[in-house]
């Protein structure tokens, strides 16, 4: 069922908010993928019993009596939040995320906390102290990540809508692995209060959903200003859902030139051209643009991402709050409870941060990558003079089998080629199902200008409305 | 990457390693740094560094009294406090 029955259903009275909460946990209980760390059956019910004594106050919010998993890096307040990770394995937080204060606000339950890359760093759901998630179209394939537990989530059909992350495309391309949408918002729609930071100049959450509709009304749940973040945006936020109605007229869409050659893979590139033509049909202009920088991402990316990841991962010393090594010193404390804590791809990561920022090698790393990332966004300000959105694919291939970080680990970073210019820059984009190749779905992806999410989560929907990709199911 | 800078930087990072891994996280290090090192072939003069996407916004609120006294909240989390301290070992031999 996907997120508009379910919740017509609930608004009808067909059927109770308790009733959806507890046909998803039974789901929960089954699952064979490791789609999840927490399982919340004593509060969701609780709070499911609540949203059905409160139908009237509750029935016209924008998530009224749906099941929804979250992402286990939102904060939940006495609720364990371990983002992946041995080092917050133990972590109850004393408060809430803005998000899923917002989802609670909005209507919905949270019934589970989904599995995760650790800290968020990773393309396939590998690195989690808690085991790899499975793909659910093909288990022994993984799900993309760092979001691939949320996304399997939908996409395995257990809940309609689920909250993620997407710092390098960390939504986006667990949507195309899974076959469902993920959007990641402009830089600052969402507060990242209570999201545990891995790189707080890219992090941003969104929406997963089967469709554009779902992520249209989860992202007017979780969008709003928050004053206890200061790079939230304090511009109004427009009604996601309403805007789906509207008429945007015939777009122009930026197609870039010679894509093919970034090594994207026949069956993504096939998918990729249909869609094309569908753009059309729909009476869009497709307009060739020029962007032979598009590439140059990656290379900055690994060098900003890890750089705030060692700044921010420096708080996990055993004294405050997580994982603790014991030892006779303070400084072995440190150390072995930091080597313990981390995982190998997090540990990686906070060398190669500090490497960079550390003294006589700032210019020569720090610098020039955001010297790149300046020039990617003056590249976008160029493009987007001239075009409505940019349509490429999400990712370079379809999703692919387990353990391939362990023979080429720079194979999994270019995974996110096609993503993490979006995330340099700061800009909107969506991700939607746009075919099915070797019984596994294809992703392909909108780039709109700032603050443009209603733009294209309205076209992915005017696609949906004409395709059926995104109706298909494991 | 040599032993003594690699030594160093796990320091720096406060990562303990055994010796005996070293050769196996230069490799890492290395081969993500060759990644890396295709930025050397871009030309970047002229550019100004961007930190953050987004202009900034100066946040602030009202000078409202709030309850944030959340002592015990916090040293609960703690792997070892007593009622006023997160605790530790020795510091001073």
């Amino acid at each position: 069922m996907n997120f508009r029955e379910q919740r017509e259903n609930f608004r009808n009275k067909k059927i109770s908010a308790k009733e959806a909460v507890q046909e998803a946990l039974c789901k929960v209980e089954n699952d064979k993928l490791n789609i999840f760390i927490s399982n919340l059956r004593d509060s969701a019910e609780k709070r499911a019993e609540e949203i059905d004594n409160n139908f009237e106050k509750y029935k016209d919010r924008p998530l009224s009596g749906v099941p929804i998993a979250h992402k286990d890096i939102f904060c939940t307040e006495n609720i364990q939040t371990t983002c992946g990770s041995k080092m917050l394995s133990n972590f109850i937080p004393p408060y809430s995320s803005t998000v899923t204060r917002n989802c609670d606000e909005a209507g919905s339950v949270m019934i589970a906390k989904t599995n995760m890359d650790e800290f968020a760093m990773g393309s396939s759901n590998e690195t989690s102290f808690f085991g790899p998630v499975g793909n659910p179209w093909n288990d022994s394939l993984v799900p993309g990540g760092s979001s691939g537990g949320s996304a399997a989530c939908v996409a395995a059909n257990i809940t309609s809508i689920s909250t993620g992350t997407d710092t390098g495309g960390s939504i986006r391309q667990p949507a195309a692995l899974c076959g469902i949408t993920g959007m990641k918002p402009t830089y600052g729609l969402v507060s990242r209060w209570g999201m545990i930071a891995f790189c707080s100049s890219m992090d941003q959450a969104g929406p997963f959903a089967r469709d554009a509709f779902g992520c249209a009304a989860l992202l007017d749940a979780m969008a709003s200003y928050d004053g206890k973040d200061s790079t939230c945006s304090k511009r109004d936020v427009v009604n996601f859902e309403n805007a789906l109605a509207e008429d945007f007229g015939a777009l122009n869409i930026g197609i870039i030139k010679n894509i093919e050659d970034l090594g994207i893979n026949n069956d993504v590139l096939e998918a990729y051209e249909h869609s094309k033509s569908v753009l059309q049909q729909l009476g869009h202009t497709l307009k060739e643009i020029d962007f032979s920088e598009l590439s140059s991402g990656i290379c900055s990316y690994y060098v900003i991402a890890p750089a705030e990841c060692s700044s921010n991962l420096s708080r996990f010393d055993g004294v405050k709050y997580g994982y603790r090594s014991d030892q006779n010193n303070i400084s072995e404390l440190y150390m072995k409870t930091r080597s313990e804590g981390f995982g190998d791809e997090v540990k990686k990561r906070i060398l190669i941060g500090t490497h960079v920022l550390s003294a006589g090698f700032y210019d020569a790393y720090y610098l020039k990558a955001q010297q790149v990332r300046r020039m990617m966004k003056n590249k976008f300000e160029d493009i987007f003079k001239d075009v409505d959105l940019i349509f490429m694919p999400t990712t370079l291939d379809q999703a692919f089998e387990k353990n391939r970080q362990d023979s080429d680990p720079n194979r999994m970073y270019k995974e996110d080629l096609l993503t993490i210019p979006a995330n340099l820059a700061g800009l909107p984009a969506i991700s939607f199902p746009n075919g099915f190749k070797n019984n596994l779905p294809v992703g392909g992806q909108f780039v709109g200008n700032y603050f443009k999410e209603d733009l294209l989560l309205n076209t992915a929907n005017k696609i949906q409305e004409v395709t059926d990709w995104h109706k298909m199911t494991p | 990457m040599d032993k003594i800078e690699l030594k160093n930087l796990l320091f720096l990072a406060r990562i303990h390693a055994e010796e005996r891994e070293y050769p196996e996280i230069t490799k890492k290090l290395t081969n993500t740094f060759n990644l890396i090192d295709e930025m050397n072939n871009l030309d970047l003069q002229g550019l100004e560094p961007l930190n953050n996407p987004l202009e900034l916004n100066n946040v602030s609120r009202e000078d409202e009294e709030k309850n944030r006294n959340q002592k015990d909240k916090f040293l609960d989390q703690s792997p070892e406090s007593d009622d006023d301290h997160f605790m530790v070992p020795k510091i001073i031999e």
